[in-house]
């Protein structure tokens, strides 16, 4: 990495660049957000045809995104897993900037962002969006009471008895709170399929199979945040942030949940459009790959870059060595979760409602392309996860168990011997 | 089923002596609502007893918070739109109405024409006000229970509550929702006073709106003892203006009003019935359709 080869001054220099070129991004934003917060959301492109856009797909991506928080916290607290330790904590405070980007961009998208808090006071316990809302919030607080140790510990805070005396109280009831975290998650995180999978009315979205196939998505793709930011600290640090065998375990699993992702996609796309004909589903189809890149995006995008090829590098031993195939590969999750978001929430809308008693096609399709201020917004959103997060590996004590000096990391081939074991530590905290 | 076929049976009874005749039975308390009431009061005097002197201001509360034994035992209200496609010419005179009468735009119409064609290509109109769903997806979808029923089937908003998500748009199989994108501010009303003048406050930049068969009107007229659907000040704009009269409003309850009658008497078709979402609107199908 050319970085390591910098000298110190250089590197704080390159360090502090982008720092500013981060906040420069959340300016950017800022400003979009204020125009959008003053203007209405007239300024957008979305309109009462496809009244959702960017910024829902911002919402349901980063959401999956964070699911890394639930699931690694699961293995270690559930399961009884403790060696993922050494990444759950980064997994914790990816899903805190996670969760507080969708809701970031939920503030932005709902029409009264200063009624975000209606849902906490007026239930309407049959709606799949109240629970997603009220799961949301409680399982953010999880999220916040997972990450307090670890503020406590890596700041001065721990200097006070009181402080310490709470880390330690949270650090006992973790398996609670990590028990309720994953069930919180397990329900919203395929809630969030269900908001499109429960709209009769709109056949392509109209389907058993969305809730499952979030939640199986969310769980192959958080985790492969996860990693590969923690790839990125390991090479731009030098240092091992996790132990291999940790890390090879994490990629192994989120292998095997693409394949699980892929085995459900294929069959819920084999019973809907080739064992079985329902003619209004076919009839979206035909509009959505003739007139969007929906097939294309959908099969290369998602399926094979999405899902197969990592699940190939993932899960082949002699693949997954090379650090920057694994980097790929859990870049590819990740693309590959968010064009399935993409392709989801705006393919319902594309093919339009078809409620005319006649035989005329009275309704045109519904275009959609998001406006530069929703782009500045979104922009900005990955502004502050990203300077978080750059904070976060600064500040915050996220790899309790990262080599200590720089070691040497190559690039591309990481050497095939089996990893020399650190030594022993205590997991069991 | 057996309600199903009663409720058949009502409808299509062929003289109003039988409706009134079942009209006559329905005022009497029937066994099921005579066992509940004997139950409630029941429970009443067991916890007065129990409780002990001054109510308990919980019991208190409990009892002042349920609902009134019913004063008209005569029946529930559940108001319902015809349109006469056969009629119907494309006039967008009720498009223009309700436009001026809700103060809604252009581009936010809460009751829109559509042209459409038989499969022998003849062309026919169809209007779409919202449709009062009894099973209505953006009810069900609602996080907030911004938009709820009334008791009278009325499918309606509040303003005040409604976050401006858009679930509910995405939901409707109708696309009989709109949003206010935008703070319309003291802009004029571009179908006014043509076509009416608006007898509803502007609604806020950021919540969703629709259709609500003008129940500023209905309650009105109700109040001061019109009917609506008989009584055009209690009947919605875009049902008074028709020059064909292709558009019939009332009470579906009511055997006597001229909704009821026109449904027991004469095929009509709901949008979309597939969906389950059981419309109070109802078409009368033009020549040609089945």
């Amino acid at each position: 990495m050319s970085t390591l080869s910098l000298k110190p001054s250089q590197r704080t220099a390159l360090s502090r660049l982008w720092i500013i070129f981060l906040i420069a991004l959340m300016g950017v934003g800022l400003v979009a957000g204020i125009h959008v917060l003053t203007n209405g959301l007239g300024v957008t492109n979305l309109n009462n045809h496809t009244p959702w856009g960017l910024w829902i797909i911002i919402d349901i991506s980063s959401i999956a995104l964070g699911a890394g928080a639930f699931t690694l916290s699961a293995a270690v607290y559930v399961f009884g897993l403790k060696q993922y330790a050494a990444i759950a904590r980064a997994a914790v405070f990816v899903g805190i900037l996670g969760y507080s980007s969708a809701m970031l961009a939920l503030l932005m998208d709902i029409g009264r962002p200063d009624r975000f808090y209606h849902p906490l006071i007026y239930w309407n316990v049959h709606s799949v969006l109240w629970e997603i809302t009220v799961a949301v919030v409680f399982y953010t607080s999880v999220l916040v009471l997972e990450l307090l140790p670890i503020i406590i510990e890596s700041t001065p805070l721990k200097r006070y008895r009181l402080a310490r005396g709470i880390g330690h109280l949270l650090h006992r009831v973790m398996p609670i709170v990590a028990l309720v975290g994953m069930g919180i998650s397990m329900i919203h995180q395929s809630s969030l399929g269900a908001t499109y999978g429960i709209l009769t009315a709109r056949p392509v979205w109209y389907s058993p199979s969305a809730p499952v196939l979030f939640i199986l998505s969310a769980v192959a793709a958080g985790p492969a945040l996860t990693v590969f930011l923690t790839l990125v600290v390991s090479q731009l640090s030098g240092r091992q942030m996790v132990p291999r065998d940790v890390l090879y375990g994490v990629i192994k699993f989120i292998g095997f949940a693409c394949l699980a992702y892929l085995y459900l996609k294929l069959w819920s796309w084999a019973a809907s459009f080739y064992y079985s004909r329902v003619p209004e589903r076919d009839l979206s189809l035909e509009l959505l790959t003739t007139n969007t890149p929906y097939g294309f995006t959908f099969w290369w995008g998602e399926v094979f870059f999405g899902a197969l090829v990592p699940a190939v590098i993932f899960l082949w031993s002699r693949l997954r060595r090379h650090t920057s195939l694994v980097m790929i590969g859990a870049a590819l999750v990740i693309l590959g979760l968010v064009m399935n978001r993409w392709n989801v929430t705006l393919s319902g809308f594309v093919v339009p409602l078809d409620w005319s008693p006649g035989v005329r096609e009275v309704f045109s399709i519904n275009t959609y392309a998001p406006a530069l201020v929703e782009w500045a917004v979104a922009v900005g959103i990955i502004g502050y996860a990203t300077l978080a997060f750059t904070l976060g590996v600064r500040y915050l004590k996220l790899y309790p168990y990262a080599s200590e000096q720089a070691e040497s990391v190559s690039q591309d081939k990481v050497e095939p011997k089996i990893q020399v074991p650190s030594p022993v530590r205590d997991y069991g905290g | 089923m057996t309600e199903n076929n009663q409720e058949i049976q009502e409808q299509t009874a062929p003289s109003e002596k039988a409706n009134t005749a079942k009209k006559a039975r329905t005022n009497l308390v029937s066994r099921r609502e005579f066992v509940t009431m004997l139950i409630g009061s029941g429970m009443t005097m067991v916890l007065a007893a129990t409780l002990a002197e001054p109510l308990n201001p919980i019991v208190q509360s409990v009892l002042a918070a349920r609902p009134p034994l019913p004063t008209d035992p005569s029946h529930k209200r559940h108001w319902v739109m015809v349109i006469d496609l056969s009629k119907c010419i494309g006039c967008d005179y009720c498009v223009y109405a309700c436009e001026a009468t809700n103060d809604t735009t252009d581009d936010m119409r809460w009751n829109i024409r559509i042209d459409d064609e038989t499969e022998t290509g003849e062309v026919f109109h169809v209007t779409r006000p919202c449709l009062h769903c009894r099973n209505a997806p953006c009810v069900e979808v609602c996080p907030v229970g911004a938009t709820y029923h009334r008791d009278d089937g009325l499918v309606v908003m509040d303003y005040d509550k409604c976050i401006g998500c858009r679930y509910c748009e995405a939901a409707c199989p109708y696309g009989a929702r709109s949003f206010n994108w935008k703070d319309r501010g003291d802009t004029p009303n571009t179908r006014a006073p043509e076509w009416g003048r608006p007898e509803v406050p502007r609604r806020q930049r950021g919540v969703v709106e629709k259709c609500t068969f003008c129940i500023h009107r209905i309650d009105a007229g109700l109040a001061k003892g019109l009917m609506p659907g008989a009584d055009p000040e209690a009947t919605p704009a875009c049902v008074n203006i028709c020059p064909v009269r292709a558009r019939f409003f009332g009470d579906i309850n009511n055997p006597n009003s001229e909704v009821a009658r026109i449904i027991a008497t004469t095929p009509t078709l709901r949008l979309r019935e597939d969906l389950g979402t059981d419309p109070s609107v109802y078409y009368i199908p033009p020549r040609g359709l089945a």
